[in-house]
């Protein structure tokens, strides 16, 4: 009896000593993020957290520093003909593919095409060019029909779809279909035989990358990896992920939910970073093909029956560091900032509403709400969006769902009863939003653009001249004109700007500014 | 015995290719284009029915049906649409945690829940007995997740025994395995030790009122000899059903306790695949469950026949 307590006690004792939970030599960072790394190919998915993992392992040509200016980033540098058609763009020595391959002029002109057939700014671009090809093994001629200024832009696109470089074998790949091996010029190397998708991706510091002398400015700049290796886990629970932050078991969340950021009080292990420019703003999207919203006296009531706060109230609580009233359709804090034709937008007036439903001839025929319950962000959202339309004089018929269902929903331009919809709440970020050339609701495509379908001849146009101009104080005019004329239009209703509260690990430092989170330049404090 | 056996597996043939028709339907009717969900939010619809046609969602229900059940014959269960990997290759991958955590969770269970039961129908009607059944129903009705964030706070966040989160593979050593897997076994064998406790505690009683145990007690044998011996034997049919049972769920519907302790099992790899709509993972782990669920019970009628000699006939 006494030797089995023995035996017993031993165990449990080396259970709780025992040796240290995953621990080695090397230095590694653990990340979570919103999603799992299901996918190694940032071109065939415009995924935010695919083009996370894929900064690590590709590098781009062009890169946006902090001032957002576009500086060269595996270019040596680039020189532009005097009529403004041809660019040469030299690529800088030493650059090495994982693989051990040297990077070409034919590899990026290969990923560069692969890139414009399902970007939409590369596809404008392509559009626009007469021609791409490599000249010799370290330089690329672009050759354009016309005079255009987003060329760099579009090179040193910083979101989905990034333009990655990756070897020409790869990007000859169809882009629907998924690029499965992960090879590419960037400082960290994927481990595929270690990829579990749906738990664990690893990259590993890549040993031949050559970074850039200058020093890292949100996308551009000396990507320095200082981690051996770095590790991003899907942790599907978020207060376990929490508990596992302040644990030390992980050093990074990507997202903390505003109800768990109490948990933080008083820890010294780990702190909220509250990050604007990785926000993103609450948008109610309007489908102009459907009744009651097919009218734009209807829109217009639409916006009198809302305002911003009580959204933000509902969704951040106490937080409120973590949100702005703002409503700028280029984002507050971004160049394009502004406040024109907002009014209706900021304040809340149901009895104008219902004048303005009356004037427009609102037969009663319900507003179907998808309300979705599996994003926090949208589950309060739709809570908070029914009786406010309610109180203004719509009728709503308000549906549980997910947001699998509603993002094939969207899909459809039928009349509601066959499978179409009226409003649903999306939240594109700032990255995204901040730039006229990628914003969706300035574009005025009609049933060739985003969900929702609002058509505007002169939208189009206003982007037309904003791409043609490289001078700031226009760009800066028409910007604000496309806001005003988005504003009569109605493709959406924003309602608050929200800040990303990442969790960081108290003993990391160098994160860098940026919209998109990057781990060179990281480390942990000596 | 060996005809018997047949016949038990022979009988699983039919019920994996209802299971087999039953899923492909289910999950093909189910709302949710995949295609939209892998194209991303600013995909154009012309990106969207490209990827429709390159994953044959454009094909009629039967076709498709014909063409995955032929690749699943050669064991090929096609590729997952997202990650471009085989999908046996991404079971393989799950199997190990499930398996390990299943076992710890079934030996702890066991070595709780019998003894309770046997003790509780040995002492029948009595303080302890209703102790121990009260704490079933509590085991019982309180969920898992419950429990499970209960023991992540008291032993890793405030004693920092054991991990948050997260699995160690036996590959990096066994103990740290054991850790990592520690409570999330014991939350679940809580559940699973409330309903083993009460069945083996009903199937003793019935054992327990018999002539035989009446003989032993007259013999003057150990009351610890009549209740092992000669009364959880006979008991033990009932009891290795419900733990037959209880094993068949662990592998595959645990994924409360998979998520809250991030354990990456086939559960957590099942439920990502159906939020993503992601249909080859997920006909291709339904068919693996079918198959493991039918091997247990082929195991369990196994032994019925050693447990009980009439069986065999």
């Amino acid at each position: 009896m006494k030797l089995k307590s023995l035996a017993v006690a031993a165990l449990t004792a080396s259970l709780m000593l025992g040796s240290t939970f995953g621990a080695v030599a090397e230095e590694v960072l653990r990340l979570r993020m919103n999603g799992d790394i299901n996918s190694v190919d940032p071109i065939a998915t415009t995924n935010f957290t695919i083009r996370n993992s894929a900064y690590l392992i590709y590098d781009t040509l062009f890169a946006l520093d902090a001032d957002f200016k576009v500086q060269p980033q595996m270019a040596e540098g680039y020189t532009l003909s005097d009529d403004q058609l041809t660019y040469t763009i030299t690529l800088r020595d030493g650059l090495k593919f994982h693989d051990g391959s040297p990077v070409t002029a034919a590899d990026a002109v290969a990923s560069l095409e692969r890139w414009g057939k399902v970007d939409g700014l590369g596809k404008i671009l392509f559009s626009k060019a007469a021609s791409l090809t490599a000249t010799d093994d370290k330089t690329l001629v672009l050759q354009m029909k016309e005079p255009w200024g987003q060329v760099l832009p579009a090179l040193g696109k910083i979101s989905s779809n990034v333009p990655f470089i990756m070897p020409a074998r790869l990007a000859a790949n169809d882009p629907t279909v998924p690029v499965t091996e992960p090879i590419g010029s960037g400082p960290f190397k994927m481990k595929v035989d270690e990829w579990v998708p749906g738990s664990v991706a690893v990259y590993e510091k890549f040993a031949d990358y050559v970074p850039r002398p200058e020093p890292a400015s949100m996308a551009a700049g000396g990507k320095v990896a200082k981690f051996d290796r770095i590790e991003i886990r899907y942790i599907p629970d978020s207060s376990q992920a929490v508990d596992a932050l302040l644990n030390g078991e992980i050093d990074w969340i990507e997202d903390v939910a505003a109800d768990l950021i109490p948990l933080f009080d008083g820890s010294d292990t780990a702190h909220i970073f509250a990050n604007p420019q990785a926000g993103n703003s609450l948008q109610l999207v309007v489908n102009h093909l459907n009744p009651p919203f097919d009218n734009p006296k209807v829109r217009e009531a639409l916006q009198w029956a809302l305002e911003p706060t009580p959204f933000m109230q509902a969704i951040f609580g106490e937080q409120t560091q973590l949100y702005q009233i703002c409503v700028a359709i280029f984002f507050c804090g971004s160049p394009y900032e502004s406040t024109i034709n907002t009014d209706r937008i900021m304040t809340r007036d149901p009895a104008k509403a219902k004048a303005l439903l009356a004037e427009a001839g609102y037969d009663g025929t319900p507003v179907f709400l998808p309300h979705v319950t599996d994003i926090p962000f949208h589950d309060h959202a739709y809570s908070v969006l029914k009786p406010m339309l309610e109180e203004a004089g719509f009728a709503v018929d308000e549906q549980m769902t997910d947001w699998a269902s509603v993002s094939t929903r969207r899909a459809s331009k039928e009349p509601v009863a066959n499978g179409g919809w009226n409003l649903f709440f999306t939240g594109w970020g700032y990255v995204d939003q901040s730039n006229p050339m990628t914003n969706v609701y300035v574009a005025g495509a009609g049933k060739d653009g985003w969900f929702g379908w609002a058509d505007s001849a002169e939208l189009r146009d206003l982007r037309t001249q904003f791409a043609a101009t490289t001078d700031a104080g226009e760009q800066k005019a028409l910007a604000e004109k496309m806001q005003s004329v988005a504003y009569d239009l109605v493709p959406f209703v924003p309602l608050g700007q929200a800040s990303l509260a990442q969790g960081v690990a108290s003993n990391l430092e160098g994160f860098i500014d940026s919209p998109v989170p990057f781990f060179w330049n990281v480390s942990r404090k000596q | 015995m060996f005809a018997y056996l047949a016949g038990r597996v022979l009988s699983a043939i039919p019920i994996l290719v209802l299971v087999a028709v039953f899923i492909f339907s289910l999950v093909n009717l189910t709302p949710g284009d995949p295609a939209l969900l892998i194209a991303g939010d600013n995909a154009t619809p012309a990106q969207v029915e490209q990827i429709r046609e390159r994953l044959h969602l454009n094909e009629p229900l039967p076709t498709r049906f014909a063409i995955w059940a032929g690749n699943a014959l050669r064991l090929d269960l096609g590729v997952s649409i997202y990650s471009g990997q085989p999908v046996t290759r991404l079971i393989a991958q799950r199997i190990e945690p499930t398996f390990v955590l299943a076992t710890v969770t079934i030996i702890i269970t066991v070595l709780m829940a019998v003894p309770l039961g046997v003790i509780a129908s040995w002492k029948a009607n009595s303080w302890i007995d209703r102790a121990i059944m009260g704490f079933a129903v509590l085991g019982f009705s309180v969920p898992v997740f419950v429990i499970g964030y209960l023991l992540a706070y008291v032993f890793s966040v405030n004693l920092k025994w054991f991990p948050v989160q997260g699995y160690s593979p036996l590959a990096d050593g066994p103990l740290d395995t054991l850790r990592s897997v520690t409570l999330p076994a014991v939350a679940l064998a809580m559940v699973f030790a409330a309903l083993i406790a009460r069945v083996t505690r009903a199937a003793m009683l019935e054992v327990l009122n018999e002539n035989h145990i009446r003989t032993a007690r007259a013999k003057g044998l150990p009351t610890s000899r009549i209740l092992i011996v000669h009364a959880l034997k006979n008991a033990g049919v009932p009891v290795v059903t419900v733990i037959g049972i209880g094993l068949a769920t662990l592998v595959g519907g645990v994924v409360v306790t998979e998520s809250v302790f991030n354990i990456p099992g086939i559960g957590r790899l099942t439920v990502d695949a159906i939020t993503r709509r992601d249909y080859p993972i997920v006909q291709g782990v339904i068919l693996f469950f079918a198959a493991v669920l039918i091997i247990i019970n082929v195991l369990v009628d196994m032994s019925y026949a050693l447990l009980d000699p009439r069986v065999k006939g």
